[in-house]
């Protein structure tokens, strides 16, 4: 489990609580909605694989506690991540006005190469609830003032969109860790000093 | 070595050329299972596509057809066992199902499945059973399946005792011995779990915590708690020897859990010299009458010989009925030879041998019963060969025919031992043992043996230490030197060399063990109390028996033995709502009756008293979010309506947008983070330049947007005119509300209140009580007001717009003149009662709050009605209290428990209050969450150094944030809720009795528990949250409390031993 050569893409939820992080995630990886979720607290993930242009790749979903006092915590869980995903409310306005924050904590905490371009992607959840509050349009303006931020619309209870969704998410940290790949590729192999003591060490202690 | 197998060589001679043939099917059986355990062994799990697993069903399948009577049956198909499967389906229900299986895959076109990957994730329920997606359907397809299901052995034992309807008279399955042998053969294999070849879907997924705490009871057996297996305390370089004494020490029973199945094979630590199906031993129980069939083996480990007996229900599969198996453990058998003096054989032509081994204290073990076959004799072959170079058997078991000056050695078995013609024969054997160095060192003929013994034991013979590391280089001076020079010489040599390094090892070990004493000291001294409270008597806990003798009329003086008590068992359950007040402080230990009714009164009053405060506010927060929807609304309409209209004007509404957004971020954003000073200062004049850009706007667009323009007058205006509006109110009514702010004459309140009980719990009376409240706003107003003509209009529009449509208030609005918004007065200046930043702060808490109720819980009996309620009055109360601290998320899990116990708010709330004392720390601003993770790691590091090594191997582990929940909740997400009464009491009394970090060593037991599936699956830290995650409310709490204690003690005895 610790080794493994394959290509992990960590993927962060962020938003305001009870906006449906948890069920998104539950939703996508289970293809389940349940009404009983608790509040998160610390953090939860799973992990899911996906199909990307032929290649397999596992997808790392962290779900983080909904309430902004907690972000402290999130360096230990942000750090690494390849993909952030901002999730509001669409019956709620006030999930969506505190996305600036969530999105800027994120870019402090988790400092990342290249913060202009880091990928996000918004989702709007709880879409089969009425009353809207927050409309498609003002989302998308939002997003586009947001280096284009693709934006989704989903329901985690009915599962419209979700899919859909997380494979834009899956895309967007692919071609993000294939960026920072591409950073390192000028020293291709590394070299491991401490490794090479091992097997003269060992040769001459059996195992026993 | 002598394999598990050898045993072939020792049975009765067979001459037919068949009896040949059968004998070399079931050893290619005997081969194959072998191989496989050994495989699932060393790798822990077995692949199904591995190439074991189809030797082994390949061999099955041969074993299966010879002698298959085909043309009687009319097995015509290509695959006649299959045929046969099919064809026993109808009588055997094992059969049936796997009959079933193999028709649904074959059914199934293998290209079809290979197609898409997206396609197939429809279909899990076929994947799992089919892991060979593209190739065309493996051969042995029904053995495998049956093997995977673990029905195979089930099945051949169908065909076994129905042979004679399917088979010839010469088969091997209708003859009575290999039959037996062949399914017995298979019950190993078939208790294994295997591991799918994973689909491209499942390609990497880790294994769920169920399957990690699956793989490791297989491999282990029985739930294991780690401490007995391992003692904790790890020194190990200097403390191996103490260690191994604990582990002998410990009851066989437990002993066995972590050994049974993986040490019944070869493994790194012991050498298997002997294993033997279906010896019958007769248990010394008294509910066994007669002697059971079981697997019995022979192993050497660096500390001796041990023979073991595994009853055969035991090495069936582990995963079914797994509590009707437990008793099971209690028969199986572990002698270790160094115990055993006397070896008694009795034989006998008929039934095979009897081995009974006698003790040094002269008990007798129950007698092994070997089947026929000459297993007996290969067994004290073996037996002997383990003992050299060590011990002996007295006499030999082969006569060794060599003079002082002869060179060639014969070997001949005694006589008796061969299974001959005669019919019974008793022998004794005396096992001597030798290990004494000294005794050693003048019996230098004995290392002259050039026995096959492995070349560790040579080393153990020595060195006592088990410890790896060490022997290991010992040994290698002992190879070096003994092939070429004289053997006196070099053996002397050696010894002392050996001698030496003992005495140095030693040595360092105590040196390194002092050292690492004083560190404990110093640095965990501080987590247990120094002085140890024993347990005695204690494990029931308080009783209704044991709370009558402690509560003498009413009073509790005996706090030590109430704390004790709970320590070591804690509380019946009825006796919480009595016993946990105290525990939590708020009862006082030697009050009266008297004086708990009256504290009880005042808590009550009080709690109301503060209820009524909130509920006021909430009032008005609830008003104010009415107004917040339905402006959000009548924006989303507005927005699509001039989107339809202009383009441009999409564009400045968006530029409005875009600004609102920003001004009401900020002033979310700043309260939030509890920057309220600063945004004092900031706000007016943010809204009023919000102000004047919309007039500006409305100049530009007047007909366009009207709508939208007046819901932002609505937005900035308002909530400042409520301000206003309350502060009237405050001068208007006497100061009655400012009584409450104050807390002083807390009845005058009540009064406007009126009908209202305090104790609200009906959504509706809250509703009229909010009208109430708007409508004497309104009045109020009006007569203080009269001359100011807008503000009237605004404030009656407020008094209907409880009732109206949400279009005439916003109507309503609308006709108010921009100006008035400007030139209302910020709230501060009328002495900040209910001020802004209250009515927000409360207002935001209160969402927090209502969220989380909601989720807490609920699919919790109490909570499934009108609880919830309670526990948010309880929550908001607290918060109240506590606007600096506010909401966090975690503290509804906390109330929670205390509120199902007390069933009563306002005691809840006072032993909530309590318990926050210390929780509080544990939050975000507290600082006690570091404390925790740093004391951690070095408890961690202090009680079990490997698992230290190995969160030190992964860097990320030093952040223990998988403990977060734990300590921040103290467990109550890890457990179910009878769990978690006892273990919050338990940690509560723990202050007093142990150690007020309780939680750390609960901690600690929780990774304890589970210490082999993280180590042996090499876990980072992401794999132990993912674990412990998907473990929530599946830990066996009274084990894990039991080793928190035992924990407790140690580092307490560790501490104290000076």
């Amino acid at each position: 489990m610790a080794s493994r050569k394959k290509i992990l893409l960590k993927v962060v939820i962020l938003g305001e609580s009870s906006v449906g992080k948890t069920s998104l995630m539950n939703q996508y990886v289970n293809r389940k909605f349940s009404n009983q979720y608790k509040a998160t607290i610390g953090a939860d993930f799973l992990t899911k694989e996906v199909t990307i242009d032929d290649r397999t790749v596992t997808m790392q979903i962290w779900d983080t506690a909904g309430q902004e006092r907690f972000q402290s915590l999130g360096v230990a869980f942000y750090r690494g991540a390849d993909c952030c995903v901002l999730v509001f409310d669409v019956t709620a306005p006030s999930t969506f006005k505190s996305l600036d924050s969530w999105r800027d904590e994120f870019l402090i905490q988790a400092s990342p190469r290249d913060p202009e371009n880091f990928p996000f992607v918004l989702l709007g959840n709880k879409d089969d609830l009425e009353p809207r509050a927050i409309s498609a349009k003002r989302a998308q303006q939002w997003c586009q003032n947001k280096n284009n931020m693709p934006y989704f619309e989903t329901s985690a209870k009915s599962g419209s969109n979700v899919e859909q969704a997380f494979l834009a998410i899956a895309k967007n940290a692919l071609a993000q860790q294939n960026s920072t790949v591409d950073l390192y590729n000028e020293f291709p192999d590394q070299i491991k000093l401490t490794n090479t003591q091992k097997p003269s060490g060992s040769g001459d202690s059996c195992s026993c | 070595m002598i394999s598990v197998f050898s045993l072939s060589s020792f049975s009765l001679s067979m001459s037919a050329d068949e009896k040949d043939y059968k004998e070399r099917l079931i050893a290619t059986v005997k081969k194959e299972v072998k191989q496989v355990m050994e495989e699932s062994v060393t790798r822990k799990f077995v692949h199904e596509e591995s190439g074991s697993v189809t030797s082994l069903c390949g061999a099955v399948e041969n074993c299966l057809s010879q002698g298959l009577r085909r043309r009687a049956l009319g097995l015509f198909k290509t695959s006649s066992t299959t045929a046969l499967l099919h064809k026993i389906a109808k009588h055997c229900a094992e059969a049936d199902r796997i009959s079933k299986k193999v028709q649904e895959i074959e059914n199934v076109d293998p290209n079809r499945r290979s197609s898409s990957s997206s396609d197939s994730v429809t279909k899990p329920t076929l994947k799992k059973n089919l892991s060979f997606p593209t190739s065309p359907l493996p051969r042995y397809l029904w053995i495998r399946l049956a093997l995977f299901d673990k029905q195979l052995s089930k099945i051949i034992d169908y065909l076994v005792s129905n042979a004679p309807k399917y088979y010839d008279k010469d088969a091997l399955v209708a003859d009575p011995d290999y039959g037996t042998i062949l399914s017995s053969l298979l019950v190993g294999p078939c208790a294994l779990d295997y591991s799918r070849t994973k689909s491209v879907e499942q390609f990497w997924t880790d294994p769920p915590a169920d399957e990690l705490v699956q793989r490791h009871r297989i491999s282990s057996g029985h739930s294991t708690p780690p401490s007995v297996r391992r003692p904790i305390l790890n020194f190990r370089r200097s403390l191996n020897t103490s260690s191994e004494d604990t582990f002998v020490s410990r009851s066989t029973t437990q002993h066995l859990a972590k050994d049974y199945v993986e040490s019944l094979h070869q493994n790194s630590r012991a050498a298997l010299l002997f294993g033997k199906n279906n010896v019958l031993v007769m248990p010394a129980k008294d509910d066994v009458t007669e002697p059971m069939p079981g697997y019995l083996s022979l192993h050497q480990t660096p500390s001796g010989l041990t023979i073991k007996w595994t009853p055969n229900q035991l090495m069936n599969g582990f995963t079914e009925e797994s509590q009707d198996k437990s008793i099971y453990w209690d028969y199986a058998l572990q002698v270790r030879l160094d115990d055993i003096v006397y070896v008694h054989c009795h034989q006998d032509s008929e039934a095979g041998g009897t081995i009974i081994l006698v003790g040094q204290d002269g008990v007798q073990r129950p007698p092994i019963r070997f089947p026929k076959g000459g297993h007996m004799l290969a067994f004290l072959s073996c037996l002997e060969t383990g003992l050299l170079p060590r011990g002996r058997l007295d006499p030999p078991l082969w006569s060794q025919r060599c003079g002082a000056n002869s060179t060639t050695k014969r070997r001949r078995p005694l006589p008796a031992l061969s299974e001959t013609e005669e019919a019974t024969k008793d022998y004794v054997f005396r096992i001597i043992d030798n290990s004494d160095h000294k005794h050693l060192l003048k019996r230098n003929d004995l290392m002259d043996i050039k026995a096959s013994l492995p070349t560790k034991v040579r080393v153990q013979l020595c060195s006592t230490s088990t410890s790896s590391e060490s022997s290991s280089k010992s040994l290698s001076i002992d190879q070096q030197i003994v092939p070429d020079s004289p053997p006196n010489v070099c053996i002397q040599a050696v010894c002392d060399s050996m001698k030496k390094q003992i005495i140095s090892r030693a040595f360092y070990g105590w040196l390194a063990y002092c050292r690492h004493l004083s560190t404990v000291r110093t640095h965990l001294s501080g987590l247990v109390n120094s002085k140890i409270i024993h347990g005695e008597n204690a494990s029931q806990g308080i009783t209704l028996e044991k709370w009558q003798e402690l509560c003498v009329n009413g009073v509790v003086t005996d706090y030590a033995e109430v704390y004790r008590l709970t320590y070591f068992g804690g509380i019946f359950h009825d006796l919480r709502v009595e016993i946990w007040p105290y525990l939590l402080g708020h009862y006082k230990f030697g009050s009266t009756n008297e004086q708990r009714k009256e504290l009880d009164e005042e808590t009550k009053q009080a709690y109301e008293n503060t209820m009524s405060e909130w509920l006021a506010v909430e009032a008005i927060v609830r008003q104010r979010d009415k107004e917040d929807q339905a402006h959000a609304i009548a924006k989303l309409s507005s927005e699509s309506m001039s989107g339809e209209q202009v383009p441009n004007e999409i564009q400045r509404d968006l530029s409005n947008e875009v600004f609102e957004d920003i001004v009401t971020d900020d002033e979310e954003s700043e309260s939030e983070d509890e920057k309220e000073s600063n945004q004092r200062n900031k706000k007016p004049r943010k809204t009023k330049q919000n102000t004047i850009k919309y007039d500006s706007d409305t100049e530009d667009g007047e007909k366009q947007e009207p709508v939208d323009q007046s819901n932002e007058e609505l937005n900035n205006g308002h909530s400042a005119e409520k301000c206003d509006v309350q502060d009237n109110e405050n001068e208007n009514i006497d100061g009655t509300v400012n009584n409450c702010l104050d807390g002083e004459n807390l009845t005058c309140e009540l009064q406007i209140h009126g009908s209202i009980d305090v104790e609200i719990d009906n959504r509706e009376e809250l509703k009229d009580f909010i009208h109430n409240v708007i409508v004497t706003n309104a009045s109020v107003d009006i007569s203080n007001l009269e001359n100011e003509c807008p503000i009237r209009n605004h404030l009656d529009a407020v008094t209907e717009e409880n009732n109206s449509s949400l279009d005439t208030c916003i109507e309503t609005h609308g006709l108010a003149s921009p100006a008035r918004s400007a030139c209302v007065s910020p709230a501060s200046s009328n002495g900040g009662v209910y001020s802004q930043e209250l009515l927000k702060t409360f207002g935001l808490n209160l969402h927090r709050i209502e969220k989380d109720v909601q989720r807490c819980d609920r699919n919790y009996w109490y909570f499934a009605g009108e609880n919830l309620d309670k526990l948010r009055n309880v929550m908001c109360t607290y918060v109240w209290e506590h606007l600096d601290i506010g909401y966090m998320q975690g503290m509804c899990d906390l109330v929670a428990p205390l509120l199902v116990t007390f069933d009563d708010e306002s005691l809840t709330y006072a032993c909530f209050c309590h318990l926050m004392e210390r929780m509080i720390e544990n939050f975000p601003n507290g600082n006690a969450m570091d404390c925790h993770f740093a004391n951690m790691r070095s408890l961690i590091q202090i009680l079990d150094a490997e698992m230290y090594e190995q969160m030190h191997a992964h860097g990320d582990y030093t952040h223990f944030y998988f403990c977060y929940r734990w300590f921040l909740l103290d467990f109550k997400r890890e457990l179910v809720y009878p769990d978690v009464f006892t273990t919050w009491e338990v940690i509560w009394a723990a202050q007093q009795v142990a150690s007020s970090h309780f939680v750390l060593f609960l901690a600690l037991a929780l990774l304890e528990t589970y210490r082999d599936i993280i180590l042996s699956n090499g876990m980072d830290f992401t794999d132990i949250i993912k674990f412990f995650n998907e473990m929530a409310e599946r830990h066996d709490a009274a084990a894990v409390l039991k080793l928190a204690r035992e924990l407790v003690l140690q580092l307490q005895l560790l501490i104290e031993n000076k």
